[in-house]
């Protein structure tokens, strides 16, 4: 019953824009019916502006009436003078309002700590932009926020910066997301920047690479699609650039990049899903990722992660040619997913993108090599195709755990082999 | 069989399988009943073929990605349904016209079960994947992977949840967008997948191939006749285009009588198509030829 009384108040204050600061709730006790009278007198006074929640009714009948905070001196003073019993029922109305929305926002799973985040579940792209926040404020020292850019239909695109100082340190790059169905990958994102957070100062090889090395991460490194998926086609791949001339939207943000641009691997049919867009870094989500690094100058791994197919895959998509790396990169490969299975099982293959998947020109990966960053790697995480792009929630976890012991052979790889 | 000659194409060194391997599937194929390709295939000329050494990257998994799915859908089994665990061997003859024929082994598990110990089965075929008519000619013998009648036991069961089932035309995605199938809409979701795997295996080639994404929506559900009567559209994801491609599917289905299916999948958009639709948004289909 409260509760329903207290629901139309906050509607009314939500509406209304009103505060109840100071108000009280009084539940007056009328013994007969001179009594009931006196009350109803009380009722026709409208500048104490009474608002009854139960009216005067009969002798017995509990009144209860909400006292704006100017009168309650006066009403007070009224029942006193008349012998009418009253108790108070709230003390200050808006301090029980501000209690009982946070309450509501907690019980709609909203968390307020990264500790009672969901990492089980998949999120939205405002809870994933919430989540970011409140890691950064519970980890000042370690994290910040950077804005890379902004999206096509203007969303901000941040990465998270893991740092524990230095001046443009030797770096690792990590982005989830860059197709936006692939939605186990922005939740393990979201999983490994936590884990970093927990992991450092605990796990002496992680400390190792993060006393060294700074990590970026960027979670949702395709907003607009992302969203889109949520609102609209859960199978959204593209971002959401509109090609002019053409009716179809979307550039495939994996064939955007400048290395082999156009080539065999890509469409040029706009309507397509690996549509390789008007020229290369035409898409602003892509641009900013290859400003920042250029910028940097510094990153010595990049990891893109994907999803399905249980790969692991380096350069070259746009040609069969070999990368000069390939035997190193071949080995780290190997040893990546020794470590990924370890854990569960999971089976992933590995080899050059041409070979373990197909042709693909203009891809992520191809491009950092090409420009120097050795240990380039393309992840394509669970499952084979039971589940492919929807895999069940309850296999978020798993998957990001595994798939960061694979991370973790990277990164100590990186840090031992300077270059 | 000889290897491909310097007419068609550089002499390599050959691969063949030992005679044990091809003595044991020539058995295997001797030994199958009835025979499990569609009426009207061709059985192609030895002298036309050569060995293709080389391999193509990925034609085993082509081969038997279109093998189980012929599989699955002859099986007519939704409690029975499989997925490819692994290819453990194989092999392969290409022809003038550049059509494959390959051989090769390799083992499944059910698709409902989810242990990580799963029970393998194993699977040896013949695909012949063609030119001018796209469907593969699949011959195709596993190892029981459930006991028969206990398969007829559980399609029974299926079919009898079915029966049961409120007409679910309300019915949206499944799985949803977390990847959840509601427990008492499963039997639904294998029925498709059964019908899919039809569709699967006409459409898979020497460089395409297919796995079901959604069901998207359930137009009829009629269980009221002895037979499940079920028109649907799922959305299949292809590789290596990365697209999705809706396709309306119209089954009817009986335990133990083989499945009866007839399908229509949109084609992707071509950039002067006219209309409001984006390239790989589920948009209605129009069926002229159903």
């Amino acid at each position: 019953m409260w509760g329903l009384l207290i629901f139309s108040v906050l509607l009314g204050g939500v509406l209304g824009k009103e505060d109840f600061v100071g108000h009280q709730v009084l539940r007056i006790s009328v013994d007969d019916e001179a009594q009931v009278q006196k009350v109803k007198e009380l009722e026709d006074l409208e500048h104490l502006q009474l608002d009854f929640w139960r009216g005067p009714a009969r002798p017995g009948s509990p009144i209860d009436v909400r006292v704006p905070f100017p009168s309650i001196q006066a009403v007070k003073v009224f029942l006193e003078a008349h012998g009418i019993r009253y108790t108070i029922m709230i003390e200050d109305v808006q301090s029980l309002l501000d209690e009982e929305q946070e309450q509501m926002v907690a019980s709609q799973g909203r968390a307020r700590t990264t500790s009672t985040f969901n990492y089980a579940t998949y999120h939205t792209l405002e809870e994933i932009y919430d989540f970011i926040d409140i890691l950064v404020a519970e980890n000042p020292q370690l994290v910040s926020k950077l804005q890379i850019g902004s999206s096509y239909e203007g969303r901000p695109i941040y990465v998270l910066k893991f740092s524990t100082g230095g001046n443009n340190r030797p770096a690792i790059w990590i982005d989830t997301g860059i197709h936006s169905r692939e939605w186990v990958t922005q939740a393990s994102g979201v999983w490994f920047a936590k884990k970093i957070t927990q992991d450092y100062g605990q796990d002496p090889a992680f400390t190792a690479i993060l006393d060294n090395m700074d990590i970026f991460l960027e979670i949702v490194t395709n907003p607009d699609g992302f969203a889109f998926t949520h609102s609209t086609n859960r199978l959204w791949r593209k971002t959401r650039s509109l090609t002019s001339g053409s009716v179809c939207v979307g550039v495939d943000p994996n064939r955007n990049w400048d290395a082999g641009f156009g080539k065999a691997g890509a469409s040029s049919n706009p309507c397509s899903e690996t549509y390789h867009g008007k020229f290369p870094n035409s898409e602003v989500e892509v641009k900013s990722i290859v400003d920042f690094v250029n910028d940097h100058g510094n990153i010595k791994a990049f990891i893109s992660i994907h999803s399905y197919s249980q790969l692991l895959l380096y350069p070259y998509g746009y040609k069969t040619e070999a990368p000069a790396d390939k035997d190193e990169l071949d080995q780290v490969s190997k040893s990546a997913v020794a470590a990924l299975a370890s854990l569960y099982g999971t089976k992933f293959q590995y080899g050059s993108i041409i070979t373990k998947i197909y042709e693909a020109s203009g891809s992520t990966i191809d491009w950092t090599y090409n420009q120097g960053i050795k240990y380039s790697f393309t992840f394509e995480l669970r499952d084979t195709g039971r589940y492919g792009f929807l895999l069940p929630a309850s296999q978020i976890i798993p998957t990001a755990q595994e798939t960061w012991l694979a991370l973790l052979t990277i990164m100590e790889h990186t840090l031992n082999h300077p270059y | 069989m000889q290897p491909c000659g310097q007419s068609l194409f550089a002499p390599r060194p050959g691969n063949r399988p030992p005679a044990t391997r091809l003595l044991a599937l020539l058995l295997l194929l001797a030994l199958q009943g009835a025979a499990a390709a569609p009426a009207g295939s061709r059985t192609p000329e030895d002298s036309e073929w050569c060995q293709d050494a080389e391999l193509p990257q990925g034609l085993l998994l082509q081969a038997a990605r279109a093998a189980l799915h012929f599989f699955n859908f002859r099986a007519g089994s939704p409690s029975a349904l499989r997925v490819l665990a692994e290819v453990q061997e194989g092999s392969a003859w290409i022809n003038q016209r550049k059509e494959r024929k390959v051989d090769l082994v390799f083992t499944t598990e059910l698709y409902s079960t989810e242990e990580a110990k799963a029970r393998l089965g194993k699977c040896s075929a013949r695909v012949f994947f063609r030119n001018e008519k796209p469907r593969p000619a699949v011959n195709v013998t596993c190892t029981q992977l459930i006991e028969r009648q206990k398969r007829q036991e559980e399609d029974y069961q299926l079919y009898r949840h079915m029966k049961q089932l409120n007409t679910p035309l309300d019915v949206v995605s499944i799985p949803d967008s977390h990847g959840h199938i509601d427990p008492s809409l499963r039997p639904i979701w294998d029925l498709a997948f059964l019908g899919s795997s039809y569709v699967m295996w006409e459409k898979t080639t020497q460089f395409l191939h297919y796995y079901v994404s959604q069901l998207s929506s359930v137009k009829q559900w009629k269980t009221n006749d002895d037979a499940i009567d079920f028109d649907y559209t799922v959305l299949l994801h292809e590789f290596s285009t990365q697209e999705i491609i809706p396709c309306r599917i119209h089954l009817v289905w009986y335990p133990g009588k083989p499945l009866k299916v007839k399908y229509h999948c949109q084609e992707l958009q071509t950039p002067e198509a006219s209309g409001t639709e984006d390239g790989s948004a589920v948009a209605p289909i129009e069926l002229s030829n159903f």
